[in-house]
């Protein structure tokens, strides 16, 4: 269960990027430098937490993969 | 003894056969192998796109932040009747603008590259519209706004100051409601 919530956030965090990329863009042509630094800042908070999650599941699934050997 | 050989090697031959149809011992590594790879890809892709908002903000943070706060002069207000229009340069002399007093008296102005392949946009006193005439794009005289044909984006507002009866250029905003 707890690796179905990783894979979950893992895209939720993808997808997430993605359309912070593409405010960043749209608000940098747009000259609108609080909003860029806003969304890097998302973006980057975002990243943490994939990396995190990624961790996370790393522990649940070679854990589980220890105990079953 | 030869026939006994060629019997045992098609016995091997087909004993790997049947493993790798029947017995496929790794299929399920596959799969697992497969699994990781993807969440960790799917991971490292979340991150580059991530990082990559990064050179945006640190180039807003670097440059780009000087204030053309700075007044620059336009036309006298007595020049430019209701229902015309002037053309100048702002902020640089390579971004054309236009200024139009319009039939209820407001003074609007905007760069007057259309924001779909930057043929000049016309003001159209009859309908009170911003016309490119390249391939029938309209603009919202009011807010710049496009209102028909390809353009997608606004017109850069510029903002105006009037002081003593002349029009000054005050600053310009690219995005704006
Ligand atoms: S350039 Fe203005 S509509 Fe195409």
């Amino acid at each position: 269960m707890a690796k179905k919530i990783c894979w979950v956030i893992i895209f939720i965090t993808l997808a997430l990027n993605v359309v912070m990329l593409q405010w960043t863009i749209e608000a940098y042509l747009g000259l609108e430098f609080d909003l860029v630094f806003r969304y890097t800042v998302i973006a980057l908070v975002s990243s943490a937490i994939a990396l995190i999650t990624l961790f996370k599941w790393k522990q649940v699934e070679y854990q589980k993969e220890e105990s079953a050997n | 003894m030869s026939e006994q050989m060629k019997c045992k090697k098609e016995k091997h031959l087909k004993k790997d056969d049947m493993l790798n149809l029947k017995d496929n011992i790794n299929r399920f590594d596959d799969l697992k192998f497969n699994r990781r790879a993807f969440l960790k890809t799917a991971v490292g892709a979340s991150v580059a796109l991530g990082l990559s908002t990064l050179p945006f903000s640190v180039k807003a943070f670097l440059g780009d932040f000087e204030d053309d706060r700075e007044l620059v002069e336009i036309v006298k207000l007595e020049d430019l009747p209701k229902g015309s229009s002037v053309t100048f340069n702002y902020p640089s002399e390579k971004d054309p603008a236009l200024l139009i007093h319009t039939k209820a008296g407001e003074l609007k102005a905007y760069n007057s590259a259309c924001t779909h392949l930057m043929c000049p946009v016309f003001y159209e006193e009859e309908s009170e519209v911003l016309l490119c005439p390249c391939h029938q794009g309209f603009f919202d005289l009011n807010n710049g706004h496009p209102i028909a044909g390809p353009p997608q984006r606004e017109l850069p507002l510029i903002e105006l100051e009037v002081q003593n009866g002349v029009v000054y250029a005050a600053g310009r905003k690219i995005r704006h409601g």
